[in-house]
């Protein structure tokens, strides 16, 4: 979409003959992945297909065993006197916005301290002895008023993070990033602790976070495909199966893409339920799973 | 309902009852050497008449000192065996001096407790960051550190009275760091399991926002552990106000002193009257602390 409207496009990351062993078990082979500033990228495949592995390197939280990953102009493969130092990686930390698979808040803190927390390490604002005391300045507090506002939470600011619903605590993450203003989304799994009308809320919460970043969500629920991505890229067994336009997404290259010759590994399988996934695996060509997950 | 896992339905479990067995009868036995090598030794008697001593105390008891603040006798004479008067004593007078010095024995106690117990929260927090594995000090630190901790937590209270009394004489100020050297070992080793507990994925939650290690600390550990930290503090401190009435028996000064004058002097009514206000202050504390560590968590 965007991708489309930028003159320039620039490469927000850039993965090259990328390979991450552990154990001497290969989680990811992937030659050549570049996405462009804009885009929104869904990342789809069964358990264990290596998409939260990639979300780990491209966030530097995981190394890679071989290659090289370029991210927001920085090399974060670097070994030796090319690797990063930690002003550096906190540099490129605060570019990126995370949100992971829990809803990690600070428990003890109001909704809205969580929310101003996003800010710390942006530049200028806030100064270090006033993020020491948690005194923040009036102006953030007002934009991470409007933040959770924005996200319908008006009336829980003051609650404690600890006596949230999920849904809450998942738009108080959503808000977070709102205040850290990161070029690069990072979402794995950003509605697998919500129920389907938070899981609907959050996805458009985060698309539209994503308006002027770049977003690479890894998603299972097919369904929430059309709401977080234009481009989709099917992972299966640490290597790339596709990687389409969203409109192209056929039911064929997902069929082929949740199925293996283990039963227990590929089967489309909401991770908590068990269930096999809805839309549009099933009716699509897809018959076979449900008598999988229960087998 | 299914049938109650039983030996060799579930392979592993029965290895695991046996160890738990084993450990069970390895107490048992424990305990069995230690009671039986005392009744060999014919150290475990009751003494000559357990019961007669038991109604003398407890009538004693009874009737602690300070009630003679009201009921005591305004003329008590002390004679000799042949009649002849030796003295005469106001029992109230006498028994509100001793009050008065009990009082300002108890503030002692209470002085000894508390700035010992702050000394203690001081010096035990850099340890207890130290400490806590969770937090990844080098490893060296951390090390010393804990072994630090443990090697003062080891060391009874008394035990450091009694060199300190040697080194900075008699008085509180023995008392103080007596109390507060031991309690450092406590303190460290609360703090480090309250840090321990701490929800890290938040707290890499903070970090994933590129914060430093300033902020992070200030924004997801401190206000994560101050509760807990403050909770330890007011425990701590209750079980100092306890510990510091005994420090007084090696010359630390406070309700100990009282109390190793009342036992020496044979005077159980005055000792009744000292374990009632240790009881008292105790238990006024331990309602206060409960309150505030309710509010806090």
């Amino acid at each position: 979409m965007s991708a489309v409207n930028t003159p320039l496009p620039e490469a927000v990351f850039d993965v090259r003959d990328l390979r991450l062993e552990i154990k001497g078990r290969c989680l990811l082979d992937v030659p050549s992945l570049t996405v462009w500033q804009g885009e929104r990228v869904a990342l789809i495949g069964p358990n264990g297909a290596g998409k939260s592995s990639l979300l780990k390197v491209l966030g530097g939280f995981a190394g890679a065993s071989q290659g090289r990953v370029t991210v927001l102009g920085r090399e974060v493969t670097g070994a030796g006197p090319n690797a990063m130092d930690a002003a550096q990686w906190r540099a490129l930390h605060a570019e990126i916005g995370q949100v992971r698979q829990g809803l990690h808040l600070v428990s003890r803190l109001s909704a809205l301290e969580n929310v101003a927390l996003g800010a710390l390490a942006r530049p200028g604002a806030i100064p270090l002895w006033r993020s020491w005391l948690r005194c923040y300045p009036e102006s953030l507090l007002r934009e991470a008023r409007q933040a959770l506002a924005d996200l319908g939470l008006e009336d829980r600011m003051d609650m404690r993070a600890d006596r949230l619903s999920g849904g809450q605590r998942q738009k108080v993450s959503l808000a977070r990033l709102r205040l850290q203003r990161p070029k690069l989304l990072l979402a794995d799994e950003p509605t697998s602790a919500l129920d389907p009308a938070a899981a609907l809320q959050a996805c458009d919460a985060l698309a539209a976070l994503a308006d002027d970043a770049t977003l690479l969500t890894v998603v299972h629920d097919t369904e929430l495909l059309p709401r977080l991505a234009d481009r989709v890229i099917g992972l299966k067994e640490g290597r790339l199966v596709f990687d389409v336009p969203l409109q192209t997404l056929s039911p064929d290259l997902l069929k082929n893409l949740y199925e293996t010759g283990d039963p227990a590994d590929g089967c489309p399988c909401n991770p908590r339920t068990n269930l096999p996934l809805a839309l549009p695996l099933r009716p699509r060509g897809f018959p076979a799973s449900a008598d999988r997950c229960t087998a | 309902m299914q049938p109650l896992a039983t030996f060799g339905t579930r392979p592993g479990l029965p290895w695991a009852r046996l160890g738990f067995f084993t450990l069970v009868l390895a107490y048992a036995v424990l305990v069995l050497a230690c009671l039986l090598t005392l009744l060999a030794a014919g150290d475990l008697s009751w003494g000559r008449a357990p019961w007669q001593n038991l109604l003398k105390t407890v009538s004693e008891f009874a009737q602690p000192s300070f009630l003679d603040l009201w009921w005591g006798p305004e003329r008590l004479e002390y004679r000799s065996d042949d009649g002849t008067l030796l003295r005469v004593e106001n029992r109230q007078q006498v028994e509100a001096q001793f009050l008065a010095g009990l009082g300002r024995a108890t503030w002692t106690t209470f002085q000894i407790a508390t700035l010992g117990s702050l000394l203690a929260a001081v010096m035990a927090l850099p340890l207890g960051l130290l400490a806590a594995r969770n937090l990844n000090a080098p490893a060296w630190a951390s090390r010393t550190a804990s072994t630090l901790l443990d090697t003062l937590r080891a060391v009874h209270t008394l035990v450091f009275g009694l060199v300190l009394v040697g080194i900075v004489g008699l008085g509180p100020t023995a008392g103080i760091l007596a109390i507060s050297l031991h309690s450092t070992g406590t303190y460290g080793k609360l703090y480090a399991e309250s840090l321990e507990t701490l929800d890290m994925a938040a707290v890499d939650a903070v970090r994933a926002t590129g914060a430093s290690p300033s902020q992070v600390f200030f924004s997801a550990v401190w206000p994560s552990v101050l509760p807990q930290f403050v909770s330890n503090h007011l425990y701590v401190w209750e079980f100092n106000i306890r510990d510091s009435t005994i420090l007084g028996l090696i010359g630390a000064g406070g309700l100990g002193l009282l109390i190793s004058e009342a036992v020496s002097l044979f005077q159980w009514s005055r000792l009744a009257t000292v374990i009632l206000v240790v009881i008292a202050l105790v238990m006024a504390f331990d309602a206060l602390s409960r309150r505030i560590r309710k509010a806090l968590l």
